[in-house]
């Protein structure tokens, strides 16, 4: 039915199109594209000029889509369908009362509160994770916020478009406190396990043939699986990202003690929320929802003190909480966002450095290569303007 | 005019026509349904850039196998075939034991004895009515992991093999498999032919043929001299580090996934065995009892012969459930077709491509599967009639 009806109405949108760029080519002739745009936003005296400046966007998001973004379509739903997790301590389990917590969970509610403006209209759909990208490839979900690792072969062949990383990880080796291991080489003739269907299982295999030790990496459906096989000494080795492990070692039912993780870290996992690939308005309005928590600490704004912000002169955070001057906001960027989403992001939810301390500071976890760029992390949101 | 009028009936009112039409359509409109759903899937594929083809089959597979020297660069194609082969693997082995194991019990519910009736008829009970899967958790969780040893206090049978929760290892030839495979066969042409001859000296003389004996006594007289001029020789397992050298070592998870198989298809063998007997005529056991053949004679050359021409087909569906069954090993990773076309989509392969490849695979397992066990009933059948 969908691909009928699209071919159906792709010749009227074109014509459409033909039609608008005719009639555009008139009115904004005059202007070039980027760099007016720019000086007139910082200059932002000029109110009349906020209104102009929201047309042309406007036009090239329509030339770009010739479909229904998934961006109407959730804000048609008035829900957000986030794919997740209920099994991994610190970034997605279920509290006692059934709702999901956690780093990643709290991004879910990010996302939703940036395109719907309620952080509470997001349906958390729990995947497991072989499933993951066909479940996001089949539309069950609107996007993963998932712990997924970004490579060039899930962005190439899997139908996924990645955005802006939460969580900048990489893979390391946990073994119990008492097997005496101490470095990641001496580990030789050892059974390895991993989640299946993760990087993780390559990796492994990978690091064993460039250290030239024989591992064999053993694998399984899910994290309690594992844990299982582990306690009872079927694997020397647990190996995932460094924040998977930290997590499952805070629940470990002898302990966190009884597991150390070794030092090495033998791979980049940047881990990155993922929509679906042919829909670079809603990738963009995804992406924006998590930088704008970046942006948000890098700006001093928290969910306490963002209302305190409402008579600043300081432009730049007048851009970004969407604050209004007579009635219009100071910047409107034509993402298709309401424009005081970052507002709404960050009173309802938090900036990134309050999600990462509520949630990963209490079970050990450092900033690392977490914290913000000017202050030695990777952390580092585009400017809002 | 009216002869004309009534020989000759309208088409519209005319059944072989309106038979034939009806048809049509219902053909047209299940080829409707399927060009539309392809024409969805390609559509929606290649809006999100998801390959449709079957190239990924040489891209590298980059995971490995338990258990198996495959290399990370090598194509997803010898990562399928490899989990094909350990597919065919568990269902071999599983399909030979679930059948000894369930005609012993499908006789034992015939038993004269009260004790073995009501065990085996508790056994059939108790195993049929509990779902393959829970069987599947419990044997890794209670039988693997809960009743094997760690691999520092192994079980140790009389050298001859290791028990731990790393796998059962267990002494095994060392040799070319080629010349093994001819000294077997020689070995069984050998039980045949003696087996003949016994038959026909039975014949002239009138003793008991006992052909069984013979024959097992001339297939190990073969495999004993073959093995000596070969020059095989065997190794025995050994406990080493935190593994087993020597032998041949089976996995954990095949153990696990081969002992629910069989548990849970010899207790459907046992019902089928108990009506295929209870169905061979009560004058054939009458008419054994009158010629004072002892139990055992009258169950091995009169009754069984006979039940298990009634039982080739049903006990062919079991094998046909068992192959489809072992599926889900996947589940405790074991890399069987199903759980390579898991991980491989988890790597980066297409999901409707490999899955599509994927059940064609198992298409034809039980089509060959089908066939033979036709066969088998066909030969069996030209001797009864």
């Amino acid at each position: 039915m969908r691909p009928m009806t699209r071919r159906a109405i792709a010749p009227l949108v074109a014509l459409a199109l033909v039609g608008a760029a005719c009639t555009s080519d008139d009115d904004s002739g005059s202007s070039d594209t980027a760099a007016p745009t720019d000086t007139e936003a910082t200059e932002a005296t000029e109110e009349t000029t906020a209104p102009e400046e929201t047309t042309p966007p406007d036009d090239t998001v329509e030339v770009v889509q010739s479909d229904e973004s998934m961006l109407d379509a959730v804000q048609t739903a008035g829900v957000f369908r986030c794919g997740t997790r209920d099994d991994l301590p610190g970034f997605a389990t279920l509290d006692d009362a059934g709702e999901h917590v956690g780093f990643d969970s709290d991004f879910c509610r990010v996302i939703a509160a940036a395109v719907l403006g309620d952080a509470t209209a997001v349906e958390m759909v729990d995947l497991e994770t072989p499933d993951r990208f066909t479940a996001l490839q089949s539309g069950e979900v609107d996007a993963l916020v998932r712990n997924t690792t970004w490579t060039a072969t899930r962005d190439g062949s899997e139908g996924a478009t990645f955005v802006q990383p939460n969580f900048y990880d990489g893979q390391g080796m946990m073994v119990a406190s008492d097997s005496g291991f101490t470095s990641v080489t001496e580990m030789d003739g050892v059974i390895i396990c991993v989640a299946q269907g993760t990087t993780s299982e390559g990796n492994a295999a990978g690091e064993a043939a460039r250290l030239g030790l024989a591992w064999e990496v053993r694998p399984f459906e899910d994290v309690d699986l594992i844990q299982e096989a582990f306690v009872a000494g079927q694997c020397d080795g647990w190996s995932s990202d460094v924040s998977q492990l930290t997590g499952l070692q805070s629940v470990y039912p002898d302990g966190p003690d009884a597991l150390t993780i070794l030092p090495e870290v033998f791979s980049k996992e940047p881990l990155a929320p993922a929509v679906a690939d042919g829909d670079t308005e809603w990738a963009q309005a995804v992406n924006w929802a998590i930088l704008a928590t970046i942006a948000a600490e890098e700006l001093g704004i928290t969910s306490e003190n963002v209302d305190t912000f409402e008579g600043t002169d300081n432009i730049n955070i007048q851009r970004f909480l969407g604050l209004t001057v007579e009635g219009e906001a100071v910047l409107d960027p034509g993402l298709g966002l309401p424009t005081d989403f970052a507002y709404q992001v960050v009173k309802q939810v938090g900036n990134y450095g309050e999600i990462f301390e509520e949630h990963l500071t209490p079970l050990g976890f450092a900033r690392g290569l977490n914290a913000q760029w000017n202050d030695g992390g990777l952390m580092y949101a585009a400017p809002y303007r | 005019m009216t002869a004309t009028a009534t020989s000759r009936i309208p088409f519209w009112r005319n059944v072989n026509v309106l038979k034939w039409a009806a048809q049509m359509v219902v053909v047209a409109i299940v080829v409707a349904i399927v060009i539309w759903l392809y024409g969805n899937y390609t559509e929606n594929a290649s809006r999100q850039n998801i390959p449709t083809s079957f190239d990924f089959l040489d891209n590298p597979a980059s995971f490995q196998i338990t258990g198996n020297s495959l290399s990370q660069s090598a194509p997803v194609r010898d990562a399928m075939v490899q989990g094909l082969l350990n597919t065919l693997r568990v269902s071999i082995v599983a399909i030979i034991a679930a059948t000894v194991l369930g005609t012993v019990i499908g006789i034992g519910r015939l038993s004269t004895n009260w004790i073995v009736r009501k065990l085996a008829a508790a056994y059939v009970e108790a195993v049929r009515n509990i779902p393959l899967a829970l069987f599947l958790t419990a044997s890794v969780l209670v039988v693997v992991l809960g009743v094997f040893p760690q691999i520092t206090d192994a079980w140790d049978l009389a050298g001859l093999a290791i028990v731990s929760n790393r796998g059962v290892a267990v002494a095994w030839y060392q040799g070319s498999g080629f010349g093994l495979l001819l000294i077997l066969g020689l070995g069984v042409l050998a039980w045949y032919l003696v087996a003949k001859w016994r038959g026909r000296v039975a014949d002239r003389t009138g003793n008991l043929p006992r052909s069984g004996l013979w024959g097992l006594g001339a297939f190990v007289v073969v495999v004993a001299v073959g093995w000596g001029v070969f020059g095989y020789s065997y190794t025995l397992p050994d406990v080493v580090g935190r593994g087993t050298v020597g032998g041949i070592r089976v996995d954990p998870s095949f153990f696990a996934l081969f002992l629910a198989l069989t548990v849970y298809t010899a207790s459907h063998v046992a019902e089928i065995v108990r009506g295929s007997i209870q169905a061979v005529p009560r004058g054939q056991g009458e008419a054994a009892d009158a010629v004072a053949l002892s139990g055992f004679q009258r169950m091995w050359y009169i009754i069984l012969p006979q039940a298990m021409r009634i039982a080739i087909p049903p006990i062919g569906n079991q094998y046909l459930n068992l192959i489809k069954n072992s599926s889900l090993g996947a589940a405790i990773g074991y890399y069987d077709l199903t759980l390579v076309a898991q991980t491989t989509v988890g790597n980066g392969s297409p999901a409707v491509p490999v899955f599509f490849l994927t059940m064609a695979v198992y298409i034809c397992i039980s089509l060959v599967v089908s066939a033979l066990v036709n066969v088998a009933n066909r030969r069996m059948m030209v001797v009864e009639r």
